[in-house]
């Protein structure tokens, strides 16, 4: 069989929420400095009204969020995106560790319960902004975001959705006590992070490249904006954006010893 | 959408409370043992159901020193293990740079979490990470390719394969192995007791009396190539998939079951298919009350005048839930069932329940030999997933 040939999607919009502040340009290029000690850079919890969100957990808010400055990224609201006809993407490497962490601890009830499924949280933010197309809910850290972006170019390909959210959510002020006790005191702070990339069908390249080797480079991005795993290629994207950075896009990622990269070339946005 | 091209079904393996090999697991299926027991593994004592789909003892490997403490990781490597056994091509003959590995689970290693919040080492954290087991199968494996792991709460078995057909159609792999896995643990126990969505009864899916289900443990895996790559006697083949999102509640289905039908027809045209080709459905059939007749529901509304007419059964009473396993487990049925002709029966239906009024083959199974079958599921989030299978 030959390879399909998967176009480039093009990036209509990217809404970014970190530790740091809203968008790239709340970005640090010394993680350690700008953190002053903090080991979690947290998020805290959004202000979102209504009873419907009075149990929802503080990531799945996050999830909303994320999605909210998309659309305010991309100057359109919720009804372009309603419908059928979007793919809903989620990644993350930890996120649902708050929620298990509670019902272990806790007494465990049976709505704390349902929250500790990673995929309550792309439910969460397809209820609100009525996302009913295809749905896949990848886990990991950078790489599986790389591979997320090549299912939703592989969905738009196949004319299986119209547009597709790559969602990325990780918190950690939960289980801070947990990471002190497993990372080292050198590494980058952690922070918390929330963002949604919306991909439209391109005319581009895409090419998803995995290795099983350590590089160099790998943790230069977390050195200077700090590690938001699943949400780091998303924050490094951007990044380049918000510089216009020049084409062919290139993104990596390591986690677990994996190196994936993603090429994206001529006119994928 | 265009039709694609269909991925192979080398070989699989199977860990399941009725037989830890593919051979005692179909004789199982159609025999109707039975693989529910009270769990011993950790205290039920203070739970309404204490009972389970429990693998009491892992019998496949002598030894277990090259595989990490962990149950979720010796249950997959156990069925790994039996794969390759049976495998027509052994991973080893390709570049392990060009083995992938894409496991589906509900769960991952959230017991490691568990055990490492009750004072254990901290190296017990990186375990609890939902991808821990599926990373420890690819280093058992030697795979140095794409690995992934997905999780669409109980229909992670079936998304797992889809996508494992995905990284074949576009070159990044020559091999993958694909599945899921979940195991039984205090947390989904008591997290399922809370929700009170486990019966005292005997599982009954489609029976008037039905009044929920049971969890079990399970992993289950396929070898999938090119078809060009396959040989001469595949398993089968897969020939469409999709996952969806219902985005109406977050842990109850949509009550239409709109995303269900979604994911099956967009995995039949996918297939190349229609709903009048598919000869057999495998239900996700839990025996709760409302999943059971939302399938239905969908089913009638795909097959129109032909929904009486095409068997479907669900494999959950001999085992329990499986989780993140049960799709895949539900898959390799399908292409068993076509490789022996026979369909293995849906256990304790008794009782037709009027708004259950499909042919659920009850009682005994039955000699009929699918080609192309469909697999659906449902989960936690509103998450569905289909598959249409081809068996050789």
């Amino acid at each position: 069989m030959p390879a399909e040939i998967i176009a480039a999607p093009r990036v209509r919009a990217l809404g970014l929420v970190t530790g740091w502040g809203r968008g790239a340009a709340a970005l640090p290029t010394d993680a350690r400095a700008a953190a002053a000690g903090r080991s979690v850079v947290g998020l805290g919890r959004p202000a979102l009204s209504g009873d419907r969100f009075r149990r929802a957990t503080r990531e799945c808010l996050w999830a909303l969020a994320a999605v909210e400055s998309m659309l305010e990224d991309g100057q359109t609201d919720r009804a372009e995106i309603a419908g059928e006809g979007t793919a809903l993407l989620f990644v993350t490497a930890a996120v649902y560790g708050a929620s298990n962490r509670a019902f272990i601890e806790g007494t465990g009830g049976s709505t704390h319960f349902a929250y500790t499924a990673p995929a309550v949280i792309p439910a969460e933010a397809a209820i609100e902004f009525g996302l009913r197309g295809s749905s896949v809910l990848f886990v990991g850290g950078a790489p599986a975001t790389l591979r997320a972006i090549w299912y939703g170019a592989t969905l738009l390909a196949q004319a299986a959705c119209e547009r597709a959210l790559v969602l990325a959510v990780e918190t950690f002020e939960e289980c801070a006590d947990l990471y002190a006790r497993a990372r080292r005191r050198t590494a980058p702070p952690l922070v918390e992070a929330a963002a949604c990339l919306w991909l439209e069908p391109g005319v581009g390249r895409l090419e998803l490249r995995s290795t099983r080797a350590r590089r160099a480079e790998a943790g230069a991005r977390a050195r200077r904006m700090g590690e938001m795993l699943a949400c780091g290629p998303l924050a490094e994207l951007a990044s380049r954006r918000a510089l216009a950075a020049a084409e062919p896009l290139e993104l990596s990622g390591v986690w677990r010893g994996e190196a994936a990269d993603l090429i994206i070339t001529k006119g994928g946005g | 959408m265009a039709r694609r091209e269909r991925v192979a079904v080398l070989a699989a393996g199977v860990t399941t409370p009725i037989g830890q090999d593919l051979d005692a697991f179909w004789s199982s299926l159609l025999t109707g043992a039975s693989g529910i027991s009270l769990i011993e593994r950790f205290p039920v004592a203070d739970l309404r159901v204490g009972r389970g789909g429990e693998i009491k003892k892992l019998t496949r490997l002598k030894r277990w020193d090259r595989v990490p403490d962990c149950r979720a990781t010796r249950l997959l490597v156990s069925a790994a293990d039996e794969l390759i056994a049976h495998a027509p091509v052994r991973p080893p003959v390709v570049a392990p740079t060009r083995l992938a590995v894409v496991v589906g689970t509900a769960l991952g290693g959230v017991e490691e979490g568990e055990r490492a919040l009750a004072g254990a080492a901290p190296r017990r954290l990186r375990g609890a990470l939902y991808d821990a087991p599926g990373d420890n199968l690819a280093r058992w494996l030697g795979a140095r390719g794409p690995v992934l792991t997905v999780s669409t709460a109980c229909a992670s078995g079936a998304t797992a394969l889809g996508i494992g057909a995905d990284l074949l159609r576009q070159d990044q792999a020559d091999l993958v192995v694909a599945g899921g896995y979940d195991i039984l643990c205090r947390f989904v126990m008591r997290g399922f007791d809370a929700l009170r969505s486990l019966t005292r009864d005997e599982v009954r899916p489609f029976d008037r009396r039905r009044s929920g289900l049971l969890l079990g443990e399970a992993a289950a895996l396929v070898l999938l190539s090119r078809e060009a790559d396959a040989g001469r006697a595949p398993l089968g083949f897969i020939r469409g998939h999709a996952s969806t999102g219902d985005g109406s509640h977050i842990s109850a289905p949509d009550p239409e079951g709109r995303g269900l039908e979604r994911a099956a027809r967009l995995a039949l045209a996918e297939a190349g298919a229609g709903p009048e080709d598919v000869d057999f459905v495998s239900a996700h059939g839990t025996a709760t009350v409302l999943n059971d007749r939302i399938e239905t529901g969908v089913l009638k509304r795909l097959f129109g005048a032909r929904a009486h007419a095409v068997p479907v059964n669900s494999i959950k009473p001999t085992m329990g839930h499986t989780m993140g396993a049960a799709a895949t487990l539900e898959a390799i049925m399908c292409l068993l069932a076509g490789r022996h002709g026979q369909i293995p029966p849906t256990r304790h239906l008794e009782v037709p329940d009027p708004e259950c009024d499909l042919d659920y083959v009850p009682g005994a199974a039955r000699a009929f030999r699918p080609r192309l079958s469909l697999s659906t599921s449902l989960g936690f989030g509103g998450c569905n997933g289909a598959l249409v299978l081809e068996s050789t």
